[in-house]
């Protein structure tokens, strides 16, 4: 078995659903986010288009994070999911350095590593993760990639040559996959960021990602 | 299509994201890894000075065997500090996990430190500088691994494409010889005839000028490697926010000790000599920290 997600961005209105579901299944602490969307405005006025890209760890299958990380905290399931054991990291933010795409952090309450893990204890139980219970369009889009009748197999086949993943040149070869995206959603050079061009202004972030 | 050329056509604008908090690794890491540069460096100038020099640095055995013990546990306790768990270190030796460069290089630092202590030992104690001898190269042997895998820890940053250049490796040793040359002018240059300093003032002044010449060849050709590095690099470039201590860097660390000892050489002066050397370790730590710092500043998303 080999879980993987596959995000149909033509889908998604970023309506953060899967943001808020996954917070509170997870009991992500404030300031710290294991699934987030990203939004970016293509265009300029009047000709303007938002996009929205949700954002998770790749569950890779030649994860960074869990080759560099010195005590196995990052491991695999048999399933497939890059799981993290928080009672197991010292810390030392190796993963957060190592992954590509940004989706690990340190949790300000236990100070260890986290990430999302496909909700693994849903899984474990025979549920769906929390964000695609929540997600009102069915963008997520969830599953067995080894299994050919499996939903995202079948997207997947459906969707060829309209299917990618974030930042294929590192690597990593990741589990999370996503139709209908262009460059401004999954290559971060490929969007400015402009100090105060934001939706909310007065975003405050604790200081918990590191020393500061 | 490159990502400058499609954001020229899309104008594309990040109007919400909440990205990890940038600076993960800060200056304790850098602390971490001068101090470390000190530590091995040293032992390898002891190492060189007993086989060129032998009647004049038989004595300095015990001193320096204590420097590099000092440092080695200077970078030692700043990695400490830097865990978010420290009490859980522990668990490195008794949960290693062997692809992890931290692994491998927290069992290789332990094991140095026993030797430096073994050696101290020989020196201070036993007073058997035949015996000190026979283990003091394989302790270099170990020194250089020790040295280096730091830059095996930074390439397995798969996400900071500047870490990824081979020359990390090369900066990471010369970076030990600048410091420990230096470091060996400024403490024990007086001990020493100054045909000794004049030895060190040389590796001080050869291995300057190789990590100025490996610095801008990741400045100059980094770019045209890969996207990200172009875009990494931008923040020592120009306006960018680090451009002034790169510089700062670069010229305290490299161009003007190399300089100054060209100088001393001319003037035979032991003061511009322990000048160099000041600024090498002072302008050491500068670059360091920068080439540290920069990759973190990119976004991953």
């Amino acid at each position: 078995m080999q879980l993987g997600f596959l995000v149909d961005l033509h889908l998604c209105m970023g309506c953060k659903g899967c943001e808020i579901a996954c917070k509170v299944e997870n009991e992500v602490p404030l300031s710290t986010w294991r699934l987030r969307v990203k939004y970016v405005d293509v265009g300029t006025f009047p000709d303007t288009k938002r996009t929205f890209t949700p954002l998770r760890c790749n569950h890779c299958e030649n994860a960074p994070c869990e080759r560099i990380c010195p005590v196995s905290a990052l491991h695999y399931l048999d399933n497939g999911i890059v799981n993290i054991d928080k009672e197991r990291g010292i810390g030392c933010a190796g993963c957060v350095m190592a992954c590509p795409y940004g989706a690990i952090y340190i949790d300000p309450q236990t100070q260890t590593a986290d990430k999302c893990t496909y909700c693994a204890h849903r899984v474990a139980s025979s549920m769906m993760p929390a964000c695609v219970v929540a997600c009102p369009v069915q963008a997520n889009i969830f599953g067995d990639l080894d299994d050919p009748t499996s939903n995202i197999s079948k997207y997947i086949q459906v969707n060829q040559g309209n299917v990618q993943v974030r930042k294929p040149e590192k690597g990593t070869n990741p589990h999370h996959f996503y139709t209908n995206a262009g460059n401004v959603n999954l290559n971060p050079l490929a969007s400015k960021r402009i100090n105060g061009h934001s939706l909310f202004n007065k975003i405050t972030t604790l200081p918990v990602g590191g020393h500061h | 299509m490159a990502a400058h050329e499609i954001l020229a056509a899309t104008q594309a604008v990040v109007t919400l994201d909440v990205p990890i908090p940038d600076i993960v690794w800060p200056w304790l890491v850098t602390v971490n890894m001068w101090a470390k540069s000190i530590g091995t460096g040293v032992i390898f100038m002891l190492f060189l000075l007993l086989r060129k020099y032998p009647d004049e640095a038989g004595k300095l055995r015990f001193p320096v065997t204590v420097v590099s013990i000092i440092f080695i546990h200077i970078f030692l306790l700043f990695t400490l500090a830097d865990l978010h768990q420290p009490f859980r270190m522990w668990h490195i030796f008794f949960h290693p996990h062997w692809t992890s460069a931290i692994t491998v290089g927290a069992w290789m630092a332990t094991l140095f430190v026993g030797l430096l202590f073994l050696l101290a030992f020989l020196s201070f104690i036993k007073k058997d500088n035949a015996v000190f001898d026979k283990v003091l190269p394989w302790v270099v042997a170990l020194a250089i691994p020790v040295t280096l895998y730091t830059a095996a820890l930074m390439s397995q940053c798969t996400a900071r494409e500047l870490w990824q250049m081979p020359t990390e490796s090369a900066q990471m040793i010369f970076a030990a010889l600048l410091s420990g040359s230096a470091f060996m002018i400024l403490v024990f240059g007086g001990k020493l005839s100054w045909e000794a300093n004049k030895s060190l003032a040389n590796i001080l002044a050869l291995s300057a000028f190789m990590s100025f010449i490996l610095y801008m060849s990741e400045y100059v050709f980094g770019p045209m490697k890969a996207e990200e590095v172009a875009a990494v690099l931008e923040y020592v470039k120009g306006d960018g926010p680090y451009t002034v201590m790169f510089w700062l860097g670069q010229w305290m660390a490299y161009l003007l000790p190399m300089l100054l000892i060209v100088l001393s050489r001319t003037s035979k002066s032991e003061s511009i000599l322990k000048l160099a050397a000041i600024l090498a370790l002072v302008g050491l730590y500068l670059v360091k920290h920068v080439w540290l710092i920069i990759p973190q500043l990119l976004p991953m998303s």
